[in-house]
């Protein structure tokens, strides 16, 4: 971990309340939040160089009945990559949109929407189609998303009349 | 009275044979490179193996086309915008297909987002083997497409059009509506 990840977190922990963290790498912090302080802390950290939304992730943790949304700020001045992350609940997924700090969230909420179904309130464009064109099935990233079912029952699949195996080939 | 029309006969096929000589080694290429075995396609384009020999070149826009590459994995996006391109083309038009992805799915064979066999949307004349196919299987390929011209079997266009119910309803079973919807067609 080098000192301006240090002086961050310390920052950051003086001003919220962390729930977990974890350094996956030398230039990388993950830090978890409780779902309310999400916004005041991206708004603080973006004042704080991290101009850039790299990208906002979802992770499916079905067995906790939760989603996690992991939005990842980069700072061009120190090269440091950190991940805000927080966990929402699963059943009945919906977050606030952060598209007032971060504006090009508004694609990568819809994208979020679009393969995991979470709604994001304020952002009227996350519920258009972004990938997937007349999608008519569960957000197919979801964990209990059967994929070859669906693609067995949507897609002929070829069949193979000879057997090319070496007994195949005696006969 | 017969003779002339045996004669006719004989004109129509002689016509059609210049034709056929001339369509088979003057081949404009529509690319559409949707997946990763595009990536064989300069090195068979460029100087080591230079299908300009064979008379084949890249084409711009579907219209002035003969015919259309398919590299690789279709998604569903992909299919609705291909459909597009190949109706655009003026026959006679020829459809190669790269790699086991658009013979039965390749490895994304379980994918929820990609088709299993493109011969169930659109007619195709040759498929080229290989995940990627190496530029000789490229080239190779394209030979036997022209040879193919020559007598007269690539006729996937004419199956197309003979079969379009067919093919439309295989379309709209997995694509749900022909029509793209973007924010660029809004
Ligand atoms: S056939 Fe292989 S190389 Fe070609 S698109 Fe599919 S996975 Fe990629």
């Amino acid at each position: 971990m080098n000192k301006d990840i240090k002086n961050l977190v310390a920052d950051i922990k003086s001003r919220f309340e962390l729930v977990g963290e974890d350094y996956p790498k030398d230039d990388q912090a993950a830090l978890d939040f409780n779902s309310r302080d999400i916004h005041s802390v991206l708004a603080y950290v973006k004042s704080q160089g991290f101009r850039q939304l790299s990208i906002l992730s979802c992770v499916d943790w079905i067995k906790d009945n939760q989603f996690q949304l992991v939005y990842i700020v980069f700072n061009w001045e120190t090269g440091i990559r950190l991940q805000v992350r927080t966990r929402i609940d699963r059943s009945n997924p919906k977050f606030t949109t952060v598209t007032s700090i971060y504006p090009g969230a508004k694609y990568y909420e819809r994208d979020v929407h679009e393969f995991f179904g979470v709604e994001f309130e304020g952002n009227p464009d996350s519920y258009k189609q972004l990938f997937l064109e007349n999608w008519d099935d569960m957000p197919p990233l979801r964990k209990d998303f059967d994929s070859k079912a669906y693609s067995d029952r949507k897609y002929p699949v070829r069949e193979y009349a000879a057997d090319f195996s070496k007994a195949g080939d005696k006969k | 009275m017969d003779n002339t029309v045996e004669k006719q006969e004989n004109i129509r096929k002689g016509w059609d044979g210049i034709s056929r000589f001339f369509r088979a080694n003057s081949i404009w290429m529509l690319m559409y490179c949707t997946g990763c075995c595009a990536i064989e396609l300069p090195q068979a384009m460029t100087s080591r193996y230079d299908m300009e020999r064979l008379g084949m070149g890249p084409m711009a826009t579907p219209r002035q086309a003969d015919v259309l590459l398919i590299t690789g994995y279709l998604s569903l996006k992909t299919l609705r915008r291909i459909i597009y391109a190949y109706e655009q083309m003026s026959t006679p038009k020829y459809l190669v297909a790269f790699g086991p992805c658009t013979l039965n799915g390749g490895i994304y064979y379980d994918s929820h987002a990609v088709i299993n066999r493109l011969d169930q949307y659109l007619p195709i004349d040759v498929y080229i083997a290989g995940c990627m196919p190496k530029p000789e299987a490229v080239m190779n390929g394209f030979n036997d497409l022209i040879g193919m011209i020559k007598r007269k079997e690539a006729n996937g266009w004419k199956k197309y059009e003979q079969n379009k119910d067919w093919y439309r309803k295989n379309q709209i079973q997995a694509l749900g509506e022909l029509r793209i919807k973007d924010e660029f067609h809004e």
